[in-house]
């Protein structure tokens, strides 16, 4: 009993797949390219691009790994609250976790990567597995202030005098020395692209997700989380999964943060941080996953040009800019242009049934 | 006790504060018949589904089905013992489309829920088994649209092909014609009846409607301020003389009263 639909899939999966993405891959490869293309527009040698001789390519590379980082980020609050309905106001500690926790253990333990790694993942989970705990309890606008109050102890306490030889306080934790291979200067093309590798294969995972059975029920549940329950979904279970998914993601997000900018300020760990996830998914599209790397680009590039051209006005232009969009596109980028082009769709359909025989009723 | 009784309630009571919206119902519903609960308005129709649903805890009293003590397990764990529910006021996935709304009912009494990264359209037979219902319910040329644009009428059907989805062995109806155009209610009551039939199932039905409820019912519980007043066959019930003199009567006039405003 094979419907057609898996029919077709199961003839050339891969084909199938490459075309529905086609997007995303053109993306990914002018992505690979770009370094490159930077420096010959610069006039830069190819070979200087892959020694890392500093330039604007180079520097475009940072730019980029920054906005992979943020993009992490925001896929992973959005899987939460656009994907799922869960507010959480303690997103900035899923992510400081994994930055602070990378640089204590590279600095004060001198742990290598790879126990690193692992380390970053447990306290994932273990924080995940934290504001599942209380996930019974509380809903809508409690969890959002309980999981507040997390973060908000989890910021004071790497602020703390007592904690400062770890996280030095407010200061930033300094100094953290980075393998030589994921050099943040000296390597930074790798990082680069190990960044852009990591970022596409999160959000193509995150794409099958969210068309998985468990997935659907995640949207099932922001839907209407009653009605979930009452056709014998045990929603608290996918909350739970779709918490330990999206800590993973913005612990691995926070390493990255350090590994790119080896200074973890405690600025990352304060409800400013979360409030950029929700801006970018709000300027991308909440609930549409690619709204959230869109989201972050246009994010941190026009915090680079505004603040470039305009300097002092810079922080006051980019509110206006933000509130208008937040007005004038509600539905985000994404959203908005699906809506765009579903009702062009509608449309058509609407006109195609209108020139439909109509069946006439017997009477 | 008899293995014929598939849901029994034993002096179930709801309390909200000082208003006892329920008070110590009793009720015996046998396998296979279509059982209706009627009363006016406030009377604790839906607060009763409510409780025996899961959907709120009981304030005391206890609920049996099947045998089994339910009064305490979740409201997911009993669409998993065979009940299948639906509400007075629509309760729907909105945004979802009407195969969506279906089709995950159905996944959610399978075993496939727990697949994280294979598309949910590779699960064929929930694809499949939502096309036989929204084709039974007569929703197919509205398949591909957004719940929340249908007509009220359909997405009363909808959600009587979300329940069927899931084929429970007992249906729970809350007015399942409520806000219908009346020329629509006999094609759902009928289907309700068809269901019922063929596979044996068992309805409770909560319905306003006195001539349908006349017509299909097998037994039927008349309640009034939040207690049973009356139970029996149609016949028994219409030719009671407490419910005729105290409640039908004023009721019929109720109805007449309402559809002249209409
Ligand atoms: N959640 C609630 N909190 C407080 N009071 C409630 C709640 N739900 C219902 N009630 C009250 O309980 C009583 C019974 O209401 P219920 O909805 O069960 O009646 P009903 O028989 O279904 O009426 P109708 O025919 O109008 O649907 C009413 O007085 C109602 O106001
Ligand atoms: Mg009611």
């Amino acid at each position: 009993m094979e419907t057609t639909i898996s029919k077709t899939t199961a003839e050339r999966p891969t084909l199938a797949w490459l075309r529905q993405n086609r997007g995303t891959l053109a993306v990914l490869v002018v992505l690979l390219l770009l370094p490159f293309i930077i420096a010959i527009i610069d006039g830069q040698s190819i070979s200087s691009v892959l020694a890392n001789e500093s330039g604007n390519s180079k520097f475009f590379q940072g730019l980029l790994i920054e906005i992979f980082i943020l993009g992490l980020f925001a896929l992973s609050y959005d899987l939460l609250l656009g994907i799922t309905g869960l507010l959480s106001l303690g997103h900035a500690m899923f992510f400081a976790v994994g930055g602070y926790l990378t640089g204590i253990l590279i600095k004060s333990f001198g742990w290598g990567l790879v126990p690193t790694i692992a380390a970053v993942t447990v306290a994932a989970i273990v924080q995940a597995l934290l504001f599942a705990v209380v996930l019974p309890r509380v809903k809508g606008l409690t969890f959002a202030l309980v999981t507040l109050g997390f973060a908000s102890v989890f910021h004071i306490v790497v602020q703390s005098r007592e904690a400062a030889p770890f996280t030095g306080a407010d200061v930033g934790l300094q100094g953290v020395v980075i393998p030589a291979f994921l050099d943040p200067v000296d390597q930074r093309l790798r990082v680069y692209f190990i960044a852009l590798l990591i970022t596409m294969v999160v959000y193509f995972l995150y794409q099958r997700f969210v068309d998985s059975p468990t997935g659907r029920v995640c949207i099932a549940i922001r839907e209407n989380e009653d009605r979930a329950l009452m056709l014998g979904y045990n929603t608290f279970q996918y909350k739970v999964i779709v918490l330990l998914i999206s800590s993973l993601t913005a612990a691995f997000a926070g390493m990255l943060h350090t590994i790119h900018q080896p200074i973890v300020s405690p600025n990352i760990a304060g409800l400013g941080y979360m409030v950029i996830a929700l801006l970018i998914i709000l300027i991308g599209g909440v609930g549409t996953l690619s709204g959230a790397l869109i989201g972050a680009a246009v994010f941190r590039l026009l915090d680079f040009f505004i603040d470039r051209w305009f300097g002092e006005a810079a922080t006051f232009l980019l509110g206006v800019i933000y509130v208008l969009l937040v007005l004038f596109v509600p539905f985000g980028i994404v959203g908005t242009w699906r809506q765009h082009s579903s009702q062009f769709t509608h449309q058509i359909e609407a006109i195609i049934e209108r020139l439909r025989p109509k069946k006439e009723n017997p009477e | 006790m008899s293995d014929d009784i598939i849901l029994e309630t034993y002096n179930v009571r709801k309390e909200f504060g000082a208003l006892v919206a329920v008070a110590d119902v009793s009720i015996r519903v046998v396998r296979g018949t279509l059982h209706s609960i009627i009363g006016p308005n406030g009377a604790g129709k839906t607060t009763f589904f409510n409780v025996v649903s899961g959907y709120l805890p009981a304030t005391s009293g206890r609920i049996v089905y099947n045998g089994q003590d339910i009064t305490q397990a979740p409201m997911h764990r009993r669409a998993h013992v065979g009940m299948g529910r639906s509400f007075q006021i629509t309760n729907l996935f909105p945004n979802l489309t009407v195969l969506e709304n279906i089709r995950l009912s159905h996944q959610a009494v399978g075993k496939n829920s727990f697949r994280l990264l294979r598309s949910h359209r590779r699960f064929g037979e929930h694809i499949d088994r939502a096309d036989a219902i929204i084709n039974r319910v007569g929703l197919t040329r509205y398949r591909d649209l957004p719940a929340r644009t249908l007509a009220h009428g359909d997405q009363r059907k909808l959600e009587l092909g979300m329940i069927l989805a899931a084929d429970p062995e007992m249906l729970l109806l809350d007015e399942p014609t409520a806000g219908m155009a009346s020329d629509e209610v006999p094609e759902l009551m009928a289907l309700i009846q068809e269901i019922q039939a063929e596979g044996s199932k068992t309805v409770l039905l909560v319905e306003h409607n006195m001539n349908v409820v006349m017509n299909v019912s097998d037994m039927i519980t008349v309640m009034h301020h939040g207690e049973v007043l009356a139970e029996g066959t149609p016949a028994e019930i219409s030719s009671n003389e407490t419910v005729q003199q105290a409640y039908l009567g004023n009721l019929y006039e109720n109805l007449q009263e309402a559809s002249d405003h209409a």
